[in-house]
C-alpha cells in the first residue's frame, strides 16, 4: 500500500525509544542487583572470611538505589508531558502493566533505600556530613528487628520489578516481537545477570579487601549459570514466534536477519554479552587463572550485553511488525 | 451500550480522491504531516489489466478497545456509546497506547502535545446528530454511518446486504468501522 497523499511518518515512528531502553536496563539492574546481594547475605559461605560477601551485599545496596532513581528520572523525562506524571500516582488502571509497575515502584524503591541505610548504617553515623540523617537513621534502627521481614518483601517486590517491565511490553497484541510470555522471564534472567556483575565490579572497586580464589570462583560459576539459562531461553523466545500466528514469524524473521539491529543481535546481544563472557569464563576455570582485571572486563561486557538485549527489543519491535 | 455506531466504508466506491482526509484536518486542525485518516492505494494486476484497491487507515473505535485497557491514567476511555475518546487533561503523553492499537491509529499532536486519533467527530458532529466531516464530505457516498439500531438507515440496510469486512478480525478488538471488500477480484 502506498499513501496517495501525505506522510506516512506516524506509521512508522519510534515511540519509546533510548530513554526507555536505558530505564528497562536501569529497573532490571536495580532489580538484579538486590535480588543477588539478598541471596548473598543469606547463603553466605560460613567457612569463607574473605569480606568479598560483604562486598557483594554492599554493592547491591549502593546499586539498587541509585539505578532505580536514575530510571525513574528517564521514564519521567521521556513523558510527553513529564510534569503531569503525578496522575499516574493518582489515577490506577488495574489492567494497564504500567499501572501497575507504578504500584511496585511505589513499594519497592522506599523499601530498598531502608534496606541501603540498614545496611550502611554504622558509616552513615560515623560521617558528620551525614548527621542531618541522624532523625532517619534512627527511624530505621527502630526497623531493625524486622530486618528479615523487610528483606523477603524488598526480595518479592524486587521480583515485580524485574519481571514487570517485560509484561509491559508482552502486554501489547499489536507488536509481535514483544507479544511473548517469554520476555518477562528472559528480563528477569539477564536482571539477574547484570546484577551479578554491576555487583562483583562495583564490589572489587569499591569495597575491595583481599581476594580469594574460591569466592572469585564461586561468583564465575553462578554468572555462567545465568548466561546458559538466557542462551536456550532467546532461543525458546525466537521459535515461539516462529510458531505464533500472524505476522509474529515474518517479524521474527526480519528481526534476526535484516539491517542494523540484527546485527546488534548477534554482535552484540549473543557475541559481546554471552559469548564472549562464556568464552572468558570457560577459560578462566580450566586455567585456574582468576586476574582481577579478567573479572573486571567480564562484568562490563555482561553488563554491556544485557543493556543491548533491551535496546534491541525496543527497537526491533517497533521496527519489525512483519 | 447506548447507540451501536457503525462507519461503513466501500472500496467500490471509493475513488481516492483524498477529500475525507481534507474534510478531517479542516474539521480538527490537524498539524502537517499527521493524519487522523488516510486512505492508501494499492496497484493490482500486470499492465495493461491494472486494478485498484483503497484502504482506509484509522481509528475503528475498537469495542475491546486494546489502548484503553492499557492506559495508565484512563485518560482513554469508552464513552457509554461504546466511543473511545481520549481525555486530555489527564493524558500524560506515555505513548503506551499508541503502541497498544494494531491499527497504527494514535500520534502524538506536536502542537498539544497530546495523543490524538479519529474520534468520530464526536464533540463537533455527531453530538449534534450531525454526521462526521468525512462521511459529509465524500463524493462517492463511499462513507456511511449512523446507529445500526435504527433498522431504516443506510448503515443497516447496506451492512444487511453486502458482505463486510472488520480489519484485523483475529485479535478480536470489534472494530466499528468495517468495510465492504472489492467485488472486482484481483486482476491477473
Ligand atoms: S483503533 Fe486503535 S485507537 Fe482506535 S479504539 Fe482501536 S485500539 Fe484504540
Ligand atoms: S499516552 Fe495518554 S492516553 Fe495514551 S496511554 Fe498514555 S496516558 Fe493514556
Amino acid at each position: 500500500m502506498s499513501p496517495m497523499w501525505g506522510s506516512v511518518e506516524q506509521y512508522s515512528t519510534i515511540h519509546w525509544s533510548w530513554a526507555i531502553a536505558i530505564y528497562l536496563f536501569l529497573a532490571g539492574l536495580s532489580s538484579g542487583s538486590i535480588i543477588v546481594a539478598l541471596l548473598v547475605k543469606w547463603n553466605r559461605h560460613e567457612r569463607s572470611n574473605s569480606s568479598i560477601w560483604d562486598a557483594m551485599i554492599k554493592a547491591g545496596a549502593v546499586v539498587a538505589p541509585t539505578a532505580i532513581f536514575l530510571g525513574l528520572l528517564l521514564l519521567v523525562i521521556d513523558l510527553g508531558r513529564p510534569l503531569s506524571f503525578y496522575w499516574l500516582l493518582l489515577r490506577y488502571n488495574v489492567t494497564s502493566v504500567m499501572s501497575l509497575g507504578v504500584l511496585f515502584l511505589l513499594i519497592y524503591t522506599p523499601i530498598v533505600i531502608v534496606f541501603m541505610l540498614l545496611v550502611f548504617e554504622r558509616s552513615v553515623i560515623r560521617h558528620p556530613i551525614l548527621a542531618p540523617l541522624e532523625g532517619l537513621i534512627n527511624l530505621v534502627k527502630s526497623f531493625h528487628s524486622y530486618a528479615k521481614v523487610i528483606e523477603y518483601f524488598l526480595f518479592v517486590a524486587a521480583l515485580c520489578v524485574g519481571s514487570y517491565t517485560g509484561f509491559l511490553l508482552s502486554a501489547l497484541y499489536a507488536i509481535p516481537l514483544w507479544n511473548s510470555p517469554l520476555l518477562p522471564v528472559i528480563f528477569l534472567t539477564s536482571s539477574l545477570s547484570s546484577g551479578v556483575a554491576v555487583n562483583i565490579l562495583v564490589g572489587l572497586l569499591f569495597f575491595k579487601s583481599a581476594l580469594n580464589t574460591e569466592s572469585i570462583k564461586y561468583l564465575l560459576v553462578l554468572d555462567t549459570r545465568v548466561i546458559l539459562t538466557e542462551l536456550p531461553l532467546l532461543a525458546l523466545f525466537f521459535i515461539g514466534l516462529f510458531y505464533a500466528g500472524g505476522d509474529a514469524p515474518t517479524a521474527a524473521k526480519a528481526a534476526l536477519t535484516e539491517g542494523f539491529w540484527a546485527g546488534i543481535f548477534w554482535l552484540g546481544v549473543i557475541g559481546v554479552g554471552l559469548g564472549l563472557p562464556l568464552i572468558t569464563v570457560i577459560i578462566a576455570l580450566k586455567s585456574h587463572v582468576y586476574r582481577v582485571g579478567y573479572i573486571v572486563t567480564n562484568s562490563m561486557v555482561v553488563v554491556l550485553g544485557v543493556l543491548m538485549l533491551r535496546y534491541y527489543i525496543i527497537y526491533a519491535g517497533q521496527i519489525y511488525f512483519g | 451500550m447506548e447507540k451501536q455506531y457503525r462507519l461503513l466504508y466501500d472500496e467500490n466506491l471509493c475513488i481516492g480522491c483524498q477529500a475525507c482526509s481534507v474534510a478531517c484536518r479542516v474539521e480538527h486542525n490537524v498539524p502537517d504531516d499527521f493524519y487522523r485518516v488516510q486512505v492508501h492505494m494499492q496497484t493490482l494486476g500486470i499492465f495493461p489489466n491494472l486494478g485498484m484497491r483503497y484502504e482506509r487507515l484509522s481509528c475503528v473505535m475498537c469495542e475491546n478497545p486494546p489502548c484503553v485497557s492499557v492506559c495508565p491514567t484512563h485518560a482513554s476511555f469508552q464513552s457509554k456509546d461504546g466511543l473511545v475518546h481520549i481525555d486530555e487533561r489527564v493524558c500524560i503523553t506515555c505513548k503506551y497506547c499508541i503502541l497498544a492499537c494494531p491499527y497504527h491509529a494514535r500520534f502524538v499532536n506536536p502542537l498539544k502535545n497530546v495523543v490524538e486519533k479519529c474520534n468520530f467527530c464526536y464533540d463537533t458532529r455527531v453530538s449534534k446528530e450531525l454526521k462526521p466531516a468525512c462521511v459529509t464530505t465524500c463524493p462517492t457516498e463511499a462513507l456511511s454511518f449512523g446507529d445500526m439500531r435504527q433498522k431504516n438507515s443506510l448503515v443497516h440496510q447496506k451492512s444487511q446486504k453486502e458482505v463486510l469486512l472488520f480489519p484485523k478480525e483475529h485479535l478480536g478488538t470489534k472494530p466499528k468501522v468495517a468495510f465492504i471488500p472489492s467485488r472486482k477480484g484481483v486482476k491477473s
